[in-house]
């Protein structure tokens, strides 16, 4: 039978449309033009004015410290989550199910905008407390159904043959279970990771003085015209650090 | 194991993330509407006491081209993007191991990029003086000094790029699951190539085709970010208005009910949907 | 020691189905014995409770007079040979064989010898540093064997070994087992639902059905002799009538009434009273089948029928022949049908007989 080429065509189509706008966003970041309409020559400068922006470099180590304690804390509780998912069937497990849906499909705004409620009527000081608060709750979500994937591609009869084999249940838990099903946990901590330091929504209603997280910055510098060429240039590190992420994790998903 | 110590552990298991979600998902939400009979203070707070006054203010009928316009930008979003997706999800299915492992790296890339850098992108290519205008007017295609910024077409045309791999994704892992031998059956009774593609493949991932257009569908009722930065001044969507009245006007209690009604919006078709499928799987099993 | 596995009425419940109900069971040390039985018989949940991973609602289960009953798995001197071989993937080969060793704490010396040793004799020490995704069917199976073997236990349940096996691999396997069998001389209990492997592989068999045992006999007497129509039913094929004893004859022969085919003489295999209903079972090999009526006089049974449909398998041929109400298989070797007499076509008239030594009397039951 031969194959229409109408959907490969469309495919391409569409990861050409998905990739357009950031290539030009990398190739202007070495645009010595400032608006990047055309070619006036290769430059570094804007990864110098990059370098030498400090309050950048601030809001970075910020989100970065938000980051890896909020994914490791969802990857505590995540794992945890998708292993009684799997583990029990009951009313408790299936409440517990909608909770852990839920966020994953409530419009960001509205997230930010409950959680804003929630720290205003109990008089929680917004700053960096209360965007980790959000962003363990909204990863959370996200780890568990990666790590509930994993579960369920893992063979249970091999905790059985462990403990066949002598191991006690904890023995089996940690010899067989754990080292199973750790790359499917890193992987969802790798997309919690990714998720904190994109978020802006609901960062942005959660956030108070002096917890400027980058892509809080990024919008601030988006308003000045002066720092757009800047901006080419941090996104460009950004893209290609989101692209070893997602090879990382690929490979991590992949391993079984 | 006895079952009432199994009972006990499945709770201590359970607990952390339950309590976790309910501390601060289900009690926020709930705080929503709470909020929403508080009276505003000055300070972007609640006042003490209750009111009925935000209830009356929320009737403004200026509101509602603004509830109109985000339920039809987002229709519109749902729409381009199931019809992207849905060839990008057959094309992978079937493409060779190789060729969908890097389809699917390619997508997951832009999805995982920051969000606000692929505005930024669209913003710089859609600007005046960027790529994209320039090329299209030195090609005659657009008139001199036509602006594509601060449109409903930009604002549609950034929601369909920003939520496209929430298409792709569940459309991709039903049509993974798909049996193409079933295209070559209706081939062999006679379907052309679209009429097999529309009859039987459509049909066959109409699960994956729900989930996406509604997950699809729902992000776009909240977006405020795209209608602000790339619309004009008359593309405000309902999330605009509740980030106005968060950040400039510091009205609390008028943000959250209009927040309220968002999620009720939002949680009614979610539900109607859940039921409609949990009635499907009963009747498939 | 004839009772070296003890299984002591025994019997689980899961919510309202009766899993296993009431079994009592004894395994000889060194023993190949097999649970036999249809899906749902119940023998994996008894193979369950063997290794530990169920708990007996009542009953006692013992091992070399030790009673295991409430011990968990990881303290039972019995090791299992998975039915998907449950192999650790992250694991290679050889770590998967010392796997028990280590839980057990041996020194690094007796595992490496240990181990070495047990890969030697699967067979597969070339491949100890793969990982068990490398490996083809046949040699994870062995790995398996290896890993349940290595912990010298005192018995070794082997679940459905040959079911992911193709057809070639598991002629060879089963030699391979009995082998394996002779090597260890360890106690053997392998769980299939398909006979032919039971009978290959065991020198004696327990045919379970919906959670009750049914008979425990050698794969010879379970053929030759089965208790119960279902037994005579799972183990090889077989011809049923029901009839009514009617008349006693000397050395225990009786003569039974069937309805539409007249009163064959057979065996009676114990107490039949008169006018008693039963169900005599002939295997369709036992009947021969000429184009006269045989003339072997009084003690045989000989009844006339229409051959319906025929089916050649090169070994054998089978016949289905019809006589009023009933319908009877008959295989014949292909030598049989010979003194110079045609092979039957399909809608001749033939003659059926057997003799009363191979017709049995079986336990009349409600189902079957």
């Amino acid at each position: 039978m031969t194959r229409s080429r109408l959907p490969a065509l469309l495919a391409w189509g569409v990861v050409l449309f998905l990739f357009a706008p950031l290539v030009v966003l990398v190739v202007n970041s070495f645009n010595a033009s400032r608006f990047g309409g055309a070619w006036e020559g290769f430059t570094w400068g804007w990864y110098e004015k990059l370098w030498a922006a400090e309050e950048v470099w601030q809001s970075l180590w910020l989100t970065l410290r938000i980051a890896v304690s909020a994914s490791l804390a969802s990857m505590v509780m995540g794992t945890l989550a998708a292993y009684v998912l799997h583990r029990f069937r009951s009313w408790l497990q299936n409440v517990h199910q909608v909770l852990i849906t839920l966020p994953l499909v409530m419009p960001d705004i509205l997230m930010g905008m409950s959680l804003l409620a929630l720290f205003v009527l109990s008089g929680i000081e917004t700053g960096l407390l209360t965007i980790w608060i959000a962003h363990v709750t909204f990863c959370l979500s996200f780890v568990t159904m990666v790590v509930l994937g994993r579960l369920q591609d893992f063979d249970f009869t091999l905790l059985d043959a462990a403990r066949d084999l002598g191991a006690t249940r904890a023995q089996a838990v940690r010899k067989v279970l754990l080292p199973l099903l750790l790359p499917g946990v890193l992987a969802g901590g790798l997309l919690a990771f990714t998720l904190s330091v994109d978020d802006y929504v609901i960062t942005f209603f959660v956030s108070g003085p002096g917890t400027t997280t980058l892509p809080l910055r990024v919008a601030s510098m988006m308003r000045t015209s002066r720092s757009l060429p800047v901006i080419n240039a941090l996104s460009t590190l950004l893209i290609a650090s989101t692209f070893v992420i997602a090879a990382v994790s690929s490979r991590l998903q992949r391993r079984a | 194991m006895s079952a009432r110590r199994q009972a006990s552990s499945q709770w201590l298991l359970t607990l952390p993330s339950l309590a976790w979600l309910g501390v601060f998902f289900v009690i926020p939400a709930l705080l929503v509407f709470v909020t929403a009979f508080r009276p505003a203070d000055l300070q972007g707070g609640v006042g003490p006491g209750w009111t009925l006054a935000t209830l009356d203010e929320i009737r403004d009928p200026a509101y509602l081209p603004i509830i109109w316009r985000t339920v039809w930008v987002s229709a519109a979003t749902t729409f381009f993007c199931l019809g992207l997706a849905l060839p990008m999800a057959f094309h992978m299915a079937r493409a060779g191991q190789r060729q969908r492992q890097w389809l699917l790296l390619l997508v997951v890339i832009p999805f995982l990029s920051n969000f606000l850098i692929r505005i930024f992108a669209w913003k710089s290519l859609l600007h005046p003086e960027g790529p994209l205008t320039q090329t299209l007017i030195s090609l005659h295609l657009l008139p001199e000094n036509a602006v594509l910024l601060h449109h409903a077409g930009a604002v549609l045309l950034v929601m369909v790029y920003t939520q496209l791999p929430f298409a792709i994704l569940p459309l991709y892992a039903a049509a993974e699951k798909f049996d193409f031998g079933l295209l070559d059956a209706a081939r062999d009774l006679g379907a052309r190539p679209r009429q097999a593609f529309s009859k039987v493949f459509v049909p066959g991932v109409r699960r994956g085709l729900i989930s996406a257009g509604m997950m699809v569908f729902v992000c776009s009722l909240g977006q405020y970010v795209i209608p602000q930065m790339v619309g004009g001044v008359s593309d405000d969507m309902l999330g605009t208005k509740i980030a106005q009245r968060v950040f400039s006007d510091r009205n609390l209690p008028h943000a959250s009910a209009l927040a309220g009604g968002m999620m009720l919006a939002v949680l009614l078709p979610m539900l109607v949907v859940a039921v409609w499928q949990r009635i499907g799987r009963k009747e498939g099993a | 020691m004839d009772d070296f596995l003890v299984i002591d009425h025994i019997s689980k419940s899961f919510g309202q189905q009766r899993a296993v109900d009431d079994v009592s069971l004894t395994v000889r040390q060194g023993e190949a014995f097999s649970l036999l039985g249809p899906s749902g018989c119940g023998k994996t949940t008894l193979l369950r409770m063997i290794a530990g991973f169920e708990r007996p609602d009542s009953g006692r289960i013992l091992v070399a007079g030790q009673d295991i009953t409430t011990l968990p798995p990881e303290q039972r001197p019995v090791n299992t040979v998975f039915q998907n071989y449950a192999l650790f993937p992250h694991l290679s080969v050889w770590e998967n064989v010392a796997f028990g060793l280590r839980m057990s704490r041996r020194p690094r010396e007796e595992i490496r010898s240990g181990v070495d040793r047990m890969l030697d004799l699967v067979r597969l020490s070339e491949h100890a540093r793969k990982r068990p995704a490398q490996l083809s069917g046949g040699q994870r199976q062995r790995v398996a064997i290896a890993r349940a073997l290595v912990n010298r236990p005192q018995v070794l349940l082997l679940d459905e070994p040959l079911a992911a096996l193709d057809l070639k691999l598991r002629q060879h396997m089963q030699m391979e087992l009995n082998t394996i069998h002779e090597q260890v001389g360890t106690t053997f209990i392998y769980v299939t639902h398909d006979q032919g492997e039971a009978m290959s592989l065991s020198s004696r068999i327990a045919v379970l059905n919906s959670g009750r045992l049914e008979q425990v006999d050698s794969p010879a007497s379970l053929y030759e002799n089965p208790r119960s129509s279902f037994v005579a039913s799972f183990i090889g094929d077989a011809n049923f009538f029901t009839g009514v004893a009617q008349e006693f004859q000397h050395e225990g022969y009786v003569r039974v009434l069937i309805e539409g085919l007249g009163s064959p003489l057979v065996q009676s295999n114990g107490a039949v009273s008169s006018n008693q209903p039963l169900r005599l079972m002939v295997r369709p090999e036992k009947i021969s089948l000429t184009l006269a009526r045989p003339s072997s006089g009084e003690r045989v049974n000989a009844f006339r029928g229409v051959v319906e449909d025929i089916a050649y398998f090169g070994s054998h041929t089978r016949y289905r022949i019809r006589a009023g109400e009933h319908c009877i298989l008959a295989q014949l070797q292909r030598s049989r049908f010979s003194g110079g007499e045609i092979d039957p076509a399909r809608g001749a008239e033939v003659w059926m007989s057997f003799h009363p030594d191979e017709g049995r009397v079986v336990r009349l039951e409600d189902a079957a």
